[in-house]
């Protein structure tokens, strides 16, 4: 222990080798964000030892939740959970409207999941104005899942743009930014707008001249779809600082199925 | 008297294991059994990650309904369930946390982070004690800022941005003060792994 390198009393991290084992620790306690952190996610997609190293960390740090007082949640929770899993119609007025704001998530869940057909007929009767891109025979969910999703995000009149595809398959977005120059200043971060209304998702901060391959969280996922809205903001270097508000939107596309 | 709790905590372990299973080949009714033997260690996860009971419970909602459409992604074979299940409600609360700041702040974490004084409820599955033993002993190896900042990224969701801004160092002295934790951390819990 008395010869560990890093107890030198320089403290600029410069003798410590950030190897990959330590990219999955910082992956799974969620410390990165921007480039690093879409350059993990890509590395979890592709690389099946960062993967297993990821899973090891997350293995090892969740026993800290035992330390945690457990708590009861209050019954309407699980009424709410079954109502969304049995596409309960019937169970009361806050639900309904629960289940419509959720309308769009659910017609992609269904695309994607077949299984989730019958109940996706339960959501299309419950609002029955909704325009629905997935036909309602339940034997038949025949929106094909593989399509991939793609948007132009034009950049200003520079006759520039981004290039996202989204692959519903394996989860995985391709974000392209060929031609595009960083000032040096800002960086520009991607967003997903949820059809439902609910918050921004950022996927990530753009990396100018590069096609960049990230998976996506379920969370985004379960938003992806036909006419989705993207914007780019402007942001500060290393994408918006946390508990700011996002910089100003300089440009916007939406998704289009192939 | 260990091997009698040890036994039952196996036996309730084994217990979600098979409902896990049964759930992925699309019995919804297992979602029931395994929300009853887990949401109040779930819950507990995500109400001190968010603090805030209704965004803790709506966390928990989505935790299950994401369970039940994607049950198919958990491998019996690798995790122990309860510890699969604890990462899973972390990462979505935490998840949780971060959208709600793009939105404008719904939950300021320092305010409201009031932790319930109580006892883990009796009935709580636990991941499990030996691991938690020795990630605490291992934590417990790295000087005290260390261990905190690093519980922190756990349970607050901060990046590494964050926990250099509010520490009031320069990011690059946060992120090697946490890098060489975790160089040591990774250390001490193969060393554990080999002896075992």
């Amino acid at each position: 222990m008395s010869q560990d390198p890093t107890n030198s009393p320089q403290d600029d991290g410069a003798n410590i080798n950030r190897d990959d084992p330590m990219i999955a620790a910082e992956y799974s306690l969620g410390l990165l964000e921007g480039e690093e952190l879409m350059a993990a996610r890509g590395k979890l997609a592709t690389d099946p030892d960062f993967a297993w190293r990821k899973e090891w960390w997350d293995d090892w740090f969740v026993p800290l939740t035992d330390e945690v007082a457990g708590m009861e949640p209050s019954r309407e929770v699980w009424t709410r959970i079954a109502a969304q899993v049995n596409g309960d119609a019937a169970s009361g007025g806050a639900d309904v409207i629960d289940l419509q704001s959720r309308l769009k998530r659910w017609q992609w869940t269904a695309a994607i999941t077949s299984a989730a057909a019958a109940l996706l007929l339960a959501v299309l009767v419950i609002s029955p104005g909704e325009v629905s891109p997935v036909p309602t025979d339940p034997d038949g969910p025949v929106l094909a899942a593989a399509d991939p999703l793609v948007a132009q995000v034009p950049i200003g009149d520079t006759g520039l743009r981004l290039d996202v595809t989204y692959m519903p398959d394996s989860e995985q977005m391709l974000i392209g930014a060929i031609g595009l120059t960083a000032d040096g200043v800002h960086d520009h971060e991607l967003w997903l707008v949820p059809a439902d209304g609910s918050a921004l998702q950022s996927l990530g901060v753009v990396t100018p001249g590069e096609v960049i391959a990230t998976e996506l969280s379920e969370d985004i996922t379960g938003n992806m779809g036909d006419g989705v809205t993207l914007v780019l903001t402007r942001e500060p270097i290393g994408g918006k600082p946390d508990g700011e508000d996002a910089g100003p939107v300089v440009a916007e596309g939406a998704f289009s199925q192939v | 008297m260990a091997d009698a709790s040890t036994d039952a905590a196996t036996i309730a372990r084994e217990k979600l294991r098979t409902a896990m299973v049964r759930l992925a080949d699309g019995d919804s009714a297992a979602l029931e059994e395994i929300y009853a033997a887990t949401r109040v260690k779930l819950f507990g996860i995500c109400f001190r990650i968010l603090g805030d009971r209704k965004e803790a419970e709506d966390a928990l909602q989505d935790v299950y309904v994401n369970l039940w459409q994607r049950a198919d992604r958990y491998d019996p074979a690798r995790a122990s369930p309860i510890s699969w299940l604890a990462t899973f409600a972390r990462n979505r609360a935490v998840d949780r946390l971060r959208t709600g700041k793009v939105r404008g702040g719904a939950v300021p974490v320092e305010e409201a982070n009031p932790l319930p004084d109580q006892a883990p409820l009796a009935d709580m599955l636990l991941v499990d004690a030996e691991q938690s033993a020795q990630i605490h002993t291992c934590l417990t190896g790295l000087d005290e800022k260390t261990q905190n900042h690093i519980k922190s990224a756990f349970f607050d969701g901060y990046t590494y941005a964050e926990l250099a801004e509010q520490a009031d160092v320069p990011l690059g002295t946060m992120k090697s003060w946490i890098r060489r934790g975790l160089q040591k951390l990774r250390a001490c819990l193969e060393a554990s792994e080999v002896r075992s």
